[in-house]
């Protein structure tokens, strides 16, 4: 589309959002066409989440939305005006301690580049709040939503499996996933 | 097996040590180019060729130059320089340069055309449409093959073949003609991509008054790219300066200086404002460099009882639309043939290497370089003898690797291997996928299986002299520096980034083994060509261990002396007397701890009074000799004959870098070579249809492995110390890349041989995999 389509004037459009973001309230104007993934990184300054693809593959940008893991790059900022997001910046404690998903990270060389890690940090905090007692096929199905080039997920899947044993948290479902196919 | 000590401990190398890059990267704290605008920046899209071959008529910024938000629009003619051209000296090679936007012709879908600044990364997209690109079409060259029928790409040339070199051994055809058997095969391979999950990004500020240009980049040969831009800018080389923190990921992709990187620069200097540009994942898969492409023809010959006697080769890269600039269209065809024998004993090679220009993304280094391609073809050719021959494949294998009463080994194409354990990584691999066990064909469960070996060599840690008998001599050699605060903490500076390596982990590892002092305790110092010690080559060729941890075990030393005459001072005996432990200074008069002997040559008057140097700064230069890695990779697929699916189910890497630095980084780089070596088997493919345009063009469609397409791979390490490198060290970054491919086809092939289906081209698609059916 070209800038002077009366579309794209009304895509440029500023529109201001109120949000939470990490538990603190936050108030961008972006433009209706910007995603949320561009919102966080250039209007709060959140450049932890990353952006890869720009079509929903490799997973780099996701973030949790009301408490789903979301790609941040396939939503419009505009959709989440009054919503609770939170991002890789916002899992460590106050404290700045490592989150126990964090930590199974580096014990576990889950991470080589980083540019991916927070996105399947996001995920993986998403999958580890809903369920207990993962076993690796099925995290190794979850984690097949994100592209990584450098580790090849052996250590993903270690730091994954780990971290459910030591994330101290309420159950909320040991029900397994269906069994993969082969 | 290295044993895994306790990093607290033991700080020296070979622990397990956890990454101090990890605290910042898990936080969403790292700095990659796009994370760090600079101030007031403007944002770069390209106007981007879509047409693989096509004379530009005539470029109409008009509508898009007076879009609102629109600060400029440029093309070829507003911005003269040099272009950049092939660095490397080889007889033969025919260079052609390459523009940062092309001018007159475009060769290659993706090609810059011309360059929109604007005030948003958005607006310059849309005005990018508006930017109105008159074509003549040319007729696209796409099969390497016939490349030399069609009209050359540039007027530089007489044939679109910009290389041609032929190399035998003198007994060559004798052994030939005197063999019991001749097996040959035609292998091809396809294009590939690094694709890192950062694309290619570059910011350029330039200060007219200081008449300097700052650049941030993510790259991996910061003294390289700045090099480069000084070059086609006619600047000079200290007015450029080239920074780079967090890069997310390389795999040779960022070693070139890209003619985007330069037309950023030029913009920057001639709009008088710092200028950005971040790639999208289109512009990394269709524009980026690419590698891997090959045809392959071998013929071995072999005694009634097995054993090699000769090799020969026929190899043609397709080297895409340039002789690239600070790659080469050497890299793929020109290596995989010095690397023909790899761990096998062969006493003759002859080969013929062609490279040749075509209307594709130019080719740049990609993990394994031209090896992979090498051999991937060899040990599909060792199988296929195997069978021929009724030999189990690992048993020819073992009769034909290099033994240890071998080592030093030099084969026939130049290469001496200073040391490794090619037999028993061999056994080791084989036995951990129980390869003796695993019957070729039909399984019980309806899949066909098939088992892989595959035994390499890595020529790595590349100084000057690992270059020359791979390639082609250029300088690769690296300075460091090491320096002591008076509180002991050490800061080590070098001129590598790492993309992922983990290098201030290792790096600082290096450092603490001879100053004994805690890792934790050294910071690593890169990033800064302006404040970096010179790495003429950057991060690339598996290169950082050797050659800056060589030179770093020297610079160390050196501050060690230095450490030693302060001590002897201090406790009034020869400095002679003093040896490290614990991070203290010991002599059997007593001891100092590093913090206070440091900050005595910093503050105490009398040490000033009695040395007359008393600073804690020592640098080294380092350009090692070559050294050779080895090992082996080994899988068992299970192949769906009704589909075509592939399933890889076991999987091994026993891996032989010398001395092991960290042994958890050395996993996580097998385990990420082994991952990439079966995206390159399998599923990914960078190919370009007969008209020239490009197959793949997004992560819909060029498929990277994900964590359900691989096994659990068993790793092992053996340490086979390198003889002459400093510390032993050897590099190991590429290994996995290099075998995998091939460990994968063989196995395929194994597995589909009783249906009579042959592999010979990697990746291999599903459907050349489905039995036929009887109809």
């Amino acid at each position: 589309m070209l800038p002077d389509d009366p579309l794209v004037r009304r895509a440029a459009d500023p529109v201001t959002v109120t949000l939470t973001v990490n538990d603190r309230p936050a108030r961008i104007t972006v433009e209706t066409r910007t995603s949320l993934a561009d919102a966080l990184r250039e209007e709060l300054g959140l450049t932890g989440t990353h952006v890869a693809c720009e079509q929903g593959v490799c997973g780099a940008c996701t973030v949790e939305v009301d408490g789903e893991a979301v790609r941040a790059c396939l939503l419009l900022a505009v959709q989440v005006e009054g919503a609770e997001v939170r991002t890789v910046e916002g899992l460590a404690a106050p404290d700045e301690r490592l989150h126990p998903v964090q930590q199974a990270f580096t014990d576990h060389h889950a991470l080589q580049c980083g540019f991916c890690t927070p996105g399947l940090l996001m995920t993986v905090h998403r999958l580890l709040a809903e369920r207990q007692g993962v076993d690796e096929a099925e995290v190794r199905t979850v984690v097949s939503g994100h592209l990584c080039r450098c580790t090849g997920y052996q250590g993903i899947v270690d730091a994954v499996l780990h971290a459910d044993r030591t994330w101290d948290r309420p159950v909320v479902s040991t029900d397994s996933l269906p069994p993969r196919q082969r | 097996m290295i044993s895994v000590r306790d990093a607290d401990a033991n700080p020296s190398l070979g622990a397990r040590l956890p990454r101090f890059e990890d605290a910042r990267l898990l936080r969403g704290r790292g700095a990659f180019t796009a994370d760090v605008p600079p101030p007031n920046c403007l944002h770069v899209a390209f106007v981007r060729s879509p047409h693989p071959h096509a004379l530009i008529e005539d470029v109409d910024v008009g509508r898009a130059g007076s879009a609102p938000g629109v600060v400029s629009v440029l093309t070829a003619a507003d911005l003269p320089h040099v272009p950049l051209v092939d660095a490397v000296a080889v007889p033969g090679l025919v260079k052609t340069p390459q523009s940062a936007l092309a001018g007159e012709r475009v060769r290659f879908v993706g090609e810059a055309v011309a360059v929109v600044l604007a005030e948003s990364r958005a607006l310059a997209e849309d005005v990018a449409e508006l930017v109105e690109v008159r074509y003549t079409a040319l007729p696209p060259v796409v099969d390497p093959e016939t490349a030399t029928t069609l009209p050359p790409l540039d007027p530089v040339l007489t044939s679109n073949e910009v290389y041609h070199g032929e190399r035998a051994t003198p007994g060559l055809e004798e052994a030939f003609a005197a063999a019991d058997h001749v097996v040959s095969g035609r292998f091809t391979t396809g294009r590939l991509t690094a694709a890192p999950m950062e694309g290619r990004a570059c910011s350029a500020t330039f200060d007219p008054v200081a008449g300097t240009m700052t650049v941030r980049c993510s790259t991996q040969s910061p003294h390289l790219l700045q090099r480069k831009i000084a070059c086609c800018l006619g600047m000079d080389l200290v007015a450029v300066r080239v920074l780079v923190d967090d890069v997310g990921g390389g795999f040779g992709q960022k070693i070139p200086a890209s003619p985007e990187e330069i037309a950023v620069a030029l913009a920057a200097r001639a709009v008088g404002r710092p200028v950005l540009w971040v790639e999208d994942r289109r512009e990394n898969i269709v524009a980026g460099p690419q590698g891997k492409e090959q045809r392959v023809e071998l013929a071995l010959a072999l005694d009634a009882d097995g054993t090699f006697r000769a090799l020969r080769c026929d190899v043609l890269g397709d080297a895409g639309a340039y002789s690239f600039n600070s790659a080469s269209a050497l890299i793929e065809a020109y290596l995989a043939a010095g690397l023909l024998p790899g761990a096998y004993r062969i006493p003759e090679t002859g080969w013929r290497v062609r490279s040749v220009l075509t209307t594709k993304a130019p080719i740049a280094p990609y993990r394994g370089v031209g090896w992979t391609s090498g051999h991937t073809a060899r040990e599909l050719l060792i199988d296929r003898a195997a069978r021929l021959l009724g030999r189990d494949p690992v048993d020819l294998r073992r009769q034909n690797l290099v033994r240890p009463g071998d080592l030093p080994y030099t084969t026939p194409t130049g290469m001496t291997y200073d040391s490794g354990s090619h037999l028993a990584t061999l056994e080791r691999a084989a036995k951990l996928v129980d390869a003796a066990n695993v019957v070729p064909g039909p399984t019980a469960d309806g899949y066909y299986r098939g088992v892989g070996i595959s035994p390499y060599v890595e020529p790595s840690g590349w100084g000057s002299a690992g270059a020359g008998e791979s390639s082609w001599s250029f300088a690769s050699h690296d300075s460091v520096r090491v320096e002591m605060a008076a509180s002991g903490a050490v800061t080590a500076v070098v001129g590598t980034p790492s993309q992922g390596q983990g290098h201030t982990t290792s790096l600082a590892q290096v450092v603490a083994s001879v100053l004994t002092c805690d890792p934790r305790r050294v910071r690593v110092v890169t990033g800064d060509s302006a404040s970096t010690p010179l790495s003429t080559a950057g991060t690339r060729a598996s290169r950082v261990a050797t050659v800056i941890g060589g030179a770093l075990l020297l610079a160390s030393e050196r501050l060690a002396a230095k450490l030693a005459l302060v001590a002897g001072h201090l406790l009034g005996i020869d400095p002679g007397e003093i040896s490290f432990r614990d991070g203290r200074a010991v002599a059997p008069a007593g001891s100092l701890g590093l913090a206070e002997i440091a900050t005595a040559a910093v503050a105490d008057p009398a040490v000033r009074a009695a040395l007359p140097e008393p600073d804690l700064t020592a640098t080294a230069f380092y350009d090692p000799p070559a050294t050779y890695s080895n090992g082996c990779v080994a899988v068992v697929v299970d192949v769906d004959a009704g589909t075509g699916r592939v399933d890889v189910v076991d999987a091994a890497v026993v891996e032989d870098c010398g001395t092991v630095i960290n042994p958890m980084i050395v996993d996580g780089q097998t385990l990420g070579a082994f991952a990439q070596g079966v995206g390159a088997a399998l599923y990914e493919d960078a190919g370009y249809g007969g008209d020239g345009s490009p197959h793949a063009t997004t992560f819909g469609d060029y498929l990277l492995p994900t964590a359900r397409c691989l096994p659990r791979v068993a790793l092992e390490h053996r340490e086979s110390p390198a003889p002459h490198t400093r510390g032993g060290i050897k590099g190991m970054g590429e290994s996995a890349m290099i075998a995998t491919p091939g460990a994968v086809a063989c196995a395929v092939a194994a597995a589909v041989a009783p249906l009579g289906i042959t592999v010979t081209h990697t990746p291999i698609r599903p459907h050349e995999l489905v039995a036929p059916t009887a109809d």
